[in-house]
């Protein structure tokens, strides 16, 4: 497995929110090869089953990224849009876009009041989403017969490589994670597992959680891993809300189950994997918090991959830090039995 | 199992070990069969003295308290926390508390008034400007002895005062807890799901497995509420009063009761003498939203004591309120 | 179709005391499906079975209940004090004619504050010479609604208080009545307490399993002085749901209603929200997940007491869906 060009591959195909089908076919032809069923289900949830008489554990990634969408476009043939999902509109000026018309992609740039017709108050604040457009270079005509009010628009930032083994692109949140879990079920096939595994690739995490939630429903595991990235130490950034780019990190707090999540620390040591340990009083803001509440209640824990400037077209990651994390993965699954569930709860 | 000890143990929201723990014993010496769910939650299920078919009431109250959880440590030695549930930092400032299992001795401190600048003064401290301190000598021993994660809770003993008070903290819920417990005691014509849910103060998460799994008929929501009856509140915006027994909600934040169930509940009351008021206010939300919504929806009604300073570390209930809410409970499961 | 309308618009139904708007309509549909049922939350339920093998169960919902100001406090002079129940603007609320379900008058006044009033500053004036004389025209927890006041505007529009979501109701049991024999099974959810979080439709869905949903519902408007977003035009169309705050619609879904539409040659318009949920997000998440989509009726001055919607866009609507399930 090559995690390099999945990686890549992944964070250029589309899947914005709710519109998924296009990265959910990919990621289940990725999964086909490690697991004896894998199914796309009507949220476009990737639901992979690696079969086993043992306990019914849920891994769960989200496969949808944030975007754009078009909500009007102006008789100057520039594109307004707002948001699916999270993004931050200080991004955006000069961003290049790809705007998924009706007969395939366009590029565009996002334009803005140039700084020089800004008076100093102005500049003195960030631009707002609704004041910047998209610029595809056609006449308003041309453009309406392209582009609809409703189509998306992603991000155009090519995977690139940093030093040290750390790699940038869009959409690593979480498709890095989707990687983790890709990673983690190759290992398994070269070890013992009695577990009843399923890899849920989920969709609308970046919009609430809906996809796991459904995922979670129609699996009905008895307990739940769910991968997502954290932030991780960058300037501005500190050690009170962020970790480390080089070890994976656990949750702990009200929304995971404490024991589980002791499982997990222990495993880590085990196999010496580096391990770092943070809190959430209440939501994760993970696909942990719907997947915890599911059905009568699924023991649910939180393993994150730190990443550099989440939510931005350059998110970074190290691929150490996912290969360390898809060892430790695999472990768990692996040395999971029907004791897991003794004194859970005293 | 008397109030005194059951507000004495520590169980913040996702800790409610101790608590669980000491239901369990409870529930297992006076003859029942206690089980833990998937949320942890604590179910017993009492089979009615009525003819079949029997509704099926799910009566709950969560076991879960507000808390603080350790998220760093300082140099120095201190613990730097958030909230486990919700707690108005204005209220830590200067109090005792109890870090984790091991119940070790905590402070919060502040800044000594004489070096605070007027803008000092006015600033709300938030969690950011709080510090437990256990006497750490250093980062180390703070690491050692409360990691990441330690739960904490306030140290306040029980005390009855007054006309018939009592102040302590966790009154919301172990007071609903407290009143299970005696229904536990009762023969009641419909069957009784009892049910010591978890973390409701974090979004009451326990309630909304616990009533999946058990799909009851209906539901009764055991609570203690916001109470504002001192000081100047005027009369109209008063949520509700001490002394004048249990309060009947008609909405709040998480459901609008069903009308129907709210009826019932003031003419059962009327009827038999109960003492009983209409909570006032929509402010809040608690597990009977989770619980009418749970599968294809199940009427849901909340009984509550009124709770002075609740979420605080020193709340006021008057007891007889928690006798009307134990007498209402009783009187409407016979009514159903 | 205004006839109808004017009739669904009629009762008082405040979120979580819909059973008056259930009653009218259940009259409208009884004849024409095969079960009508009311839930734990009152939802009215109407089933209408298709002939087609191994029918699809497609769920349609539209919402009874209507904002509302609820009793949380009599003052000694008779003067009640409320809070919402849904989204209540300020603006919105100053002044209004209000009723309650037992047929008592009120006016929402807002008492004078320095800068802009609050909820808490709101009060319903009934007429009341004091707290005992209130207490026996009203109780804590009742509810008031704007009072309907239902009129023409121009040729084609209509305007009342609560076109949101009544013109959905009658749509959709302007359906019932004349979309005939069906291929699909069509579960007619004439939902309660949306505008509190759509938690009738939760409920509804979990409880029938339906394969698609389909929100019926109003949206906003982009088409009147200082309002350009949504770019949604009154008497231009039926609109269908692209996504709003609280449901992205299945592409696939979406797109084979936008061409329901185009066969039965009415004018559709593509809805981008940036606010707002409906129905369908209960629905898209209910039990393992089902694809969804909204049909929405585009409304001026939505949540105010002059609601405004343009018929010809209610028959675009309804022959879209009659065009749909045919």
């Amino acid at each position: 497995m090559d995690i390099r060009k999945i990686l890549s591959e992944a964070t250029s195909t589309l899947g914005v929110s709710g519109q998924e089908a296009c990265v959910a076919e990919y990621f289940a032809g990725q999964f086909r090869p490690y697991v004896d069923e894998v199914t796309v289900d009507s949220m476009f949830n990737v639901i992979a089953h690696k079969k086993g008489q043992g306990p019914k554990i849920m891994l769960c990634a989200h496969l949808d990224e944030i975007a754009l969408m078009v909500n009007r476009i102006e008789d100057d043939g520039s594109v307004r849009f707002s948001s699916v999902g999270g993004v931050d509109p200080r991004i955006l000026p000069g961003s290049r876009v790809w705007v998924h018309g009706r007969n395939g992609k366009l590029f565009g740039t996002i334009g803005a009041m140039p700084p020089h017709l800004m008076s100093a108050e102005d500049r003195a604040n960030n631009y707002k989403m609704d004041k910047l457009h998209i610029d595809l270079g056609l006449p308003a005509d041309k453009v309406r017969q392209q582009v609809r009010v409703g189509d998306l628009v992603t991000f155009n930032t090519p995977f690139t490589e940093l030093a040290n083994g750390q790699v940038a692109a869009k959409s690593l949140d979480d498709r890095a994670c989707v990687a983790i879990m890709l990673r983690a079920a190759e290992r398994l096939q070269r070890m013992s597992c009695e577990a009843d595994v399923y890899f849920v690739c989920s969709a609308q995490e970046e919009v609430g959680g809906r996809g796991a939630q459904t995922a979670a429903f129609a699996v009905a595991p008895d307990l739940a891993v769910v991968l997502d990235v954290d932030f991780a130490l960058t300037p501005g950034c500190g050690p009170d809300v962020a970790n480390p780019l080089d070890a994976m990190v656990v949750t702990h707090g009200p929304y995971v189950q404490p024991k589980v999540a002791k499982r997990l620390v222990d495993c880590a040591k085990a196999h010496h994997v580096k391990l770092s340990q943070n809190v959430a009083g209440r939501y994760t803001g993970t696909d942990a918090d719907e997947i915890g509440v599911s059905r009568a209640g699924v023991p649910t824990v939180v393993f994150s991959l730190p990443e550099k400037y989440m939510h931005t077209s350059v998110e970074t990651i190290s691929l150490d830090t996912l290969e360390e994390g898809a060892r430790l993965l695999a472990h768990f699954i692996s040395e999971l039995d029907a004791g897991w569930e003794d004194e859970l709860w005293i | 199992m008397d109030l005194k000890t059951l507000t004495e143990i520590n169980a913040p929201s996702g800790h409610e070990q101790p608590i669980r723990r000491a239901l369990l014993e409870e529930l297992k010496a006076k003859g029942h069969q206690p089980y833990i769910d998937r949320m942890g939650n604590v179910i017993v299920v009492k089979e009615g003295v009525g003819p079949a078919p029997r509704k099926r009431v799910m009566v709950a109250a969560h076991m879960d308290e507000v808390g603080l959880i350790v998220t760093g440590h300082a140099e120095g030695g201190f613990l730097k926390v958030t909230q486990a549930g919700g707690i108005d930092p204005r209220v830590l400032i200067s109090k005792r508390v109890l870090v984790g299992d091991d119940n070790i001795p905590g402070v919060i401190g502040a800044v000594a008034i004489h070096l605070q600048s007027a803008a000092d003064r006015a600033r709300v401290m938030g969690y950011r400007d709080i510090n437990v301190d256990i006497g750490a000598a250093d980062k180390a021993e703070a690491e050692r002895k409360a990691p990441l994660g330690t739960y904490i809770s306030f140290d306040t003993p029980y005390v009855e005062f007054g006309e018939g008070y009592a102040c302590g903290k966790a009154f919301d819920d172990r007071v609903g807890c407290w009143t299970i417990l005696r229904l536990l005691e009762e023969e009641l014509p419909c069957d009784l799901i009892a049910a010591f849910v978890s973390e409701e103060e974090v979004g009451c998460r326990g309630a909304s497995g616990a009533a999946f799994a058990q799909e009851p008929d209906i539901g009764i929501v055991l609570e203690g509420t916001t109470c504002n009856d001192l000081g100047d509140v005027p009369e109209a915006v008063q949520v509700c009063k001490t002394g004048e027994g249990v309060a009947v909600s008609f909405m709040d934040n998480s459901s609008i009761v069903n009308r129907e169930l709210f009826r019932k509940t003031l003419n059962v009351a009327e009827q038999a003498g109960i003492a009983h008021q209409v909570k006032g206010s929509v402010s809040g939300g608690n597990d009977a939203g989770s619980i009418q919504r749970a599968r294809q929806g199940i009427p849901t009604i909340v009984l509550s004591v009124p709770c002075r300073y609740i979420h605080s570390p020193s709340s006021v209930i008057k007891l007889s309120d928690a006798d009307a809410q134990f007498e209402l409970t009783k009187a409407l499961m016979a009514a159903l | 179709m205004f006839d109808l309308l004017k009739k669904v618009l009629s009762p008082v139904g405040p979120s979580g005391l819909e059973t008056p708007v259930a009653d009218v309509i259940r009259e409208e549909i009884k004849d024409c499906v095969d079960t009508v049922e009311v839930d734990a939350l009152g939802n009215l339920i109407a089933t209408k079975l298709g002939k087609g093998e191994n029918p699809r169960k497609v769920m349609l919902s539209a919402h009874m209940d209507h904002i509302g100001y609820i009793v949380t406090g009599i003052e000694k002079e008779g003067f009640l004090r409320v809070t919402n129940v849904g989204g209540i603007g300020m603006v919105n609320s100053y002044n209004r004619h209000v009723v309650f379900p037992n047929g008592v008058h009120g006016v929402v006044v807002a008492q004078p504050v320095s800068g802009q009033p609050a909820l808490k500053d709101l009060f319903v004036d009934i007429g009341a010479q004091d707290k005992d004389d209130a207490k026996r025209m009203v109780q804590l927890g009742d509810v008031c609604v704007y009072a309907n006041d239902c009129f023409r505007l121009g040729e084609n529009r209509v305007a009342a208080p609560a076109m949101d979501d009544r013109c959905a109701c009658a749509l959709l049991v302007k359906l019932l009545q004349t979309v005939g024999e069906t291929q699909d099974t069509i579960i007619a959810v004439f939902s309660v307490q949306e505008e509190v979080g759509c938690r009738g439709a939760k409920v509804a869905s979990f409880a029938k399993e339906p394969d698609i949903g389909i929100a019926l519902d109003v949206t906003g408007w982009g088409d009147t002085p200082g309002v350009t977003l949504p770019e949604i035009k009154l008497g231009e169309g039926i609109a269908v749901k692209v996504m709003d705050r609280g449901s992205i619609s299945n592409p696939a879904l979406r797109e084979a209603l936008i061409e329901a539409g185009e066969q039965a040659g009415v004018k559709t318009q593509r809805e981008v929200l940036p606010y707002g949920g409906t129905d369908a997000s209960a629905m898209q998440t209910s039990r393992g997940g089902i694809p969804v989509c909204t049909i929405s009726i585009p409304c001026r001055y939505v949540h105010s007491a002059c609601e405004v919607i343009d018929m010809r866009d209610m028959d675009a609507g309804l022959k879209l869906l009659q065009t749909y399930f045919n």
